[in-house]
């Protein structure tokens, strides 16, 4: 106690140091402070919206070389996404899990808008089921014009406002509901796709970037097309007995076999390991588009050239889908199922890749984690020369202070009393230097939520966490600054207790 | 009256110098402080330890007061050689048998004047005596030393002559079995420097205390019991004279002026 009693004395009888270093640890905390909270708005904002109105917690992808975000977009080169071929694995595997909520599988791409042949515009398309789409996403979709479609609807589109402000800006008439639209987009498997559909509604998200707001949704069936996948809409594929006999007898290599001259396998008898190779008569390709990624059937029934064959086929027909979103149930731990998740896609074996949401929200939640990760490296080296003109300040205080500490030291201190006392110091001076800092830095918080700044574009939109800045009052921030600036202290103030407790009782008989 | 349970008989040996040698070195040159000093100090005397500049008597009450130790020989104080002690219980002896009066004062700044008489009892991490126990002691020692309606000033506030007696209150507030004083009068006019020194008297008396105060004052090396003079880093002089008969001889001095 007398080491905290000489240390408050000491804050009072040295003001202008203590107010020095009390005004870099208050500004220190102030801006930790400010930019922890603004951070963590930005990266729960972001969250929120993609969490909730996007990706979900965690999603599933094809085997892809690099991270894939939701709208397709990957770091490499891909140019059509592949689909997951043991889709159905997963949600078994998911749907006995306890920390799963809901999953999605969805698909996506870019595509064109066009009446007749004339094109007005183009833009990002998710291909879905109506009702699976509004069941895991209940929040964020606002249906502003027409109706919601039924799956059993033939091909329908919701465009987005923007998207249909964006027809409407080239269309010699207003699109509507029931207006029917062209689709067109480039697979690279199929060549150019079109498809004809009807505009079921208008709608939009309710959470969104400029980005986001303009994806349309689509029929999932019309979207398999576009992309160029196998499209199941009539059913399995009707071969004939010849056509099947060759399916189920192709073996891929041996078509290499004369430019190679390899001994050629024989059909069905390893080539086709993956879910994608026709050649297993096991896993038959549902009647692709020429050399497309297909969607898969599991029986080998399909081989049969019949129709009721075809019709037994159809009833185990997997549909082709891109991603698999997973929404993980409230309070659940969204890293442990990542793992588990991983592991399992491994133990699958398909190279598929299973990534959380920030990986899923793409260039601007990665905006916001590497300005979060910036803003710590700067924290880092900033704290390096805060702590070493505090550390400075503390010195020359010591110095000051040879005859006491010596009297001290002669009188029967311990070097523990005088060690608690420059540490006492410290850490009275953070404390009332961090409680104004966060009274500071609360008001501005306050003031800029109040003011709300709307973002001009995309990266301050994640800087924001959203179109308008609303920053959060973190608890969490406020805690992390002080505990910040405490270890900064008290990390300055090492070299300074060194040197106190260097200081020999002997000194103070040579007088002040 | 209060007495001082440690070192209270007078014929005790309190303090024992044996053979001392005080080695300084100052870059390359080594300066002998001491040299092959050897004295006794009994329990309760009086001590002055006279000499001029550079003699070696700040140095002695150094080796005594436990805050050096010597290059050679044996210091003994209250029955424990200093050079066997590490730095916990050379500070634990200080803090348990001596009290220290600074030429300077060296009060704490920060705290005022009953916080600075009684800081040696918050050092003391043992609990020793209770709250109420230490507050009346306390205030005891600041009425003895004549400052009680300055309980609550800062030593700032005071003159050095206050200051002085503030030091003397803090160095008795352990009931220390010595007290050293390094040039206690030096900073201070005579007439504040004699009324000091009578403070020390009455407490000697009062508590058995062992005194050892360092001076260059003739006069006020005369007042004590037990009179050791140094030059050169050599005794010159150990003498112990009656109290009783040097305050008769003084006395009568005093009233021929």
């Amino acid at each position: 106690m007398i080491a905290a009693r000489l240390a408050w004395g000491n804050l009072g009888l040295h003001r202008r140091k203590s107010f020095l270093i009390g005004m870099i640890m208050g500004m220190g905390i102030l801006i930790l402070f400010l930019g922890n909270s603004l951070i963590d708005t930005a990266l729960s904002g972001l969250q929120r919206m993609f969490v909730q109105g996007y990706t979900g917690d965690l999603m599933v992808t094809g085997p892809t070389e690099f991270p894939t975000t939701v709208l397709g977009e990957t770091a490499g080169s891909e140019e059509v996404l592949p689909h997951i071929a043991a889709i159905n694995k997963y949600q078994d595997f998911l749907s006995k899990r306890k920390d799963v909520a809901a999953t999605l599988p969805i698909l996506s791409g870019q595509v064109s808008f066009g009446i007749g042949e004339t094109e007005l515009g183009s833009g990002y398309c998710f291909g879905v089921n109506a009702d699976s789409y509004r069941s895991f996403f209940p929040g964020n979709v606002t249906l502003v014009s027409g109706a919601w479609p039924k799956d059993s609807d033939g091909p329908w589109v919701l465009l987005s406002e923007p998207t249909l402000a964006m027809i409407n800006k080239s269309a010699s008439a207003p699109v509507q509901p029931g207006t029917k639209i062209i689709m067109t987009a480039l697979a690279n498997s199929a060549g150019t796709v079109i498809r004809e559909v009807t505009v079921a509604g208008v709608m939009k998200f309710n959470q969104s970037n400029q980005q986001l707001a303009g994806i349309t949704l689509v029929d999932a069936d019309t979207m398999r097309d576009l992309l160029g996948f196998a499209s199941l809409r009539d059913g399995a594929p009707n071969l004939s007995g010849q056509e099947a006999a060759f399916v189920s007898s192709f073996d891929p290599n041996s078509v290499f076999s004369n430019l190679f001259g390899g001994p050629s396998e024989t059909a069905g008898q390893g080539s086709g390991t993956g879910s994608q190779s026709p050649g297993a008569a096991s896993q038959l390709a549902a009647a692709p588009s020429a050399g497309a990624p297909s969607s898969t059937v599991t029986s080998a029934a399909a081989t049969a050239g019949s129709t009721s064959a075809t019709a037994a086929a159809a009833s185990t027909l997997i549909p082709a889908w891109q991603f698999l979103l997973i929404r993980a149930t409230s309070g659940a731990n969204a890293n442990k199922l990542l793992s588990d998740l991983s592991a399992y896609a491994k133990q699958i074996g398909d190279g598929d890749r299973v990534q959380n949401w920030v990986a899923g929200a793409g260039a601007v939640a990665r905006t916001a984690v590497t300005i979060r990760l910036a803003f710590d490296l700067l924290v880092a080296v900033v704290a390096v020369v805060v702590v070493m003109i505090m550390m400075n300040v503390l010195i020359i205080s010591v110095n000051e202070r040879l005859y006491e500490i010596g009297t001290l030291r002669a009188i029967g201190a311990k070097r523990r009393v005088v060690r608690g006392m420059i540490l006492y110091e410290t850490t009275f001076i953070a404390i009332i230097a961090g409680a104004a800092g966060l009274i500071i830095g609360l008001f501005v918080l306050l003031a800029l939520g109040k003011i709300g700044i709307r973002a001009p574009n995309l990266f301050f939109e994640a800087l924001f966490g959203g179109q308008v800045l609303k920053p959060m009052v973190s608890g969490g921030a406020a805690l992390r600054a002080f505990a910040w600036i405490l270890v900064m202290g008290l990390g300055a103030s090492w070299y300074p207790t060194v040197v106190a407790l260097r200081i020999e009782p002997v000194i103070a008989m040579r007088g002040e | 009256m209060v007495k001082f349970s440690k070192g209270s008989a007078m014929s005790d040996i309190i303090i024992s110098l044996e053979k001392v040698k005080k080695v300084y070195f100052l870059d390359t040159v080594e300066v002998d402080a001491l040299k092959d000093i050897s004295l006794d100090i009994h329990a309760g005397d009086f001590v002055s330890i006279a000499g001029p500049s550079g003699s070696g008597k700040t140095t002695i009450l150094n080796l005594i007061g436990c805050v050096d130790k010597p290059t050679s020989g044996t210091v003994i104080v209250h029955g424990k050689n200093t050079s066997d002690l590490d730095d916990d219980k050379l500070t634990e002896l200080r803090h348990r048998s001596i009290g220290f009066i600074f030429q300077t004062f060296n009060l704490i700044p920060v705290l005022n004047i009953r916080e600075n008489v009684e800081l040696p009892l918050l050092l003391d991490n043992q609990g020793g005596e209770r709250k109420a126990e230490r507050k009346d002691w306390v205030d005891y020692l600041v009425e003895s030393v004549g400052l009680k309606d300055r309980m609550l000033h800062k030593p700032a506030e005071l003159s050095g002559g206050q200051r002085q007696r503030i030091a003397i209150a803090r160095a008795l507030v352990m009931k220390p079995a010595i007290v050293l004083a390094d040039e206690p009068t030096a900073n201070l006019d005579s007439a504040t420097g004699e009324s000091i020194l009578r403070l020390m008297h009455h407490m000697n008396e009062t508590f058995g205390t062992t005194f050892i105060f360092s001076t260059h004052d003739p006069d006020i090396v005369e007042e004590a019991d037990h009179i050791i003079r140094l030059k050169d880093g050599r005794i010159v002089e150990d003498r112990r004279r009656n109290r009783a008969l040097a305050r008769t001889v003084r006395e009568v001095e005093v009233e021929s002026l």
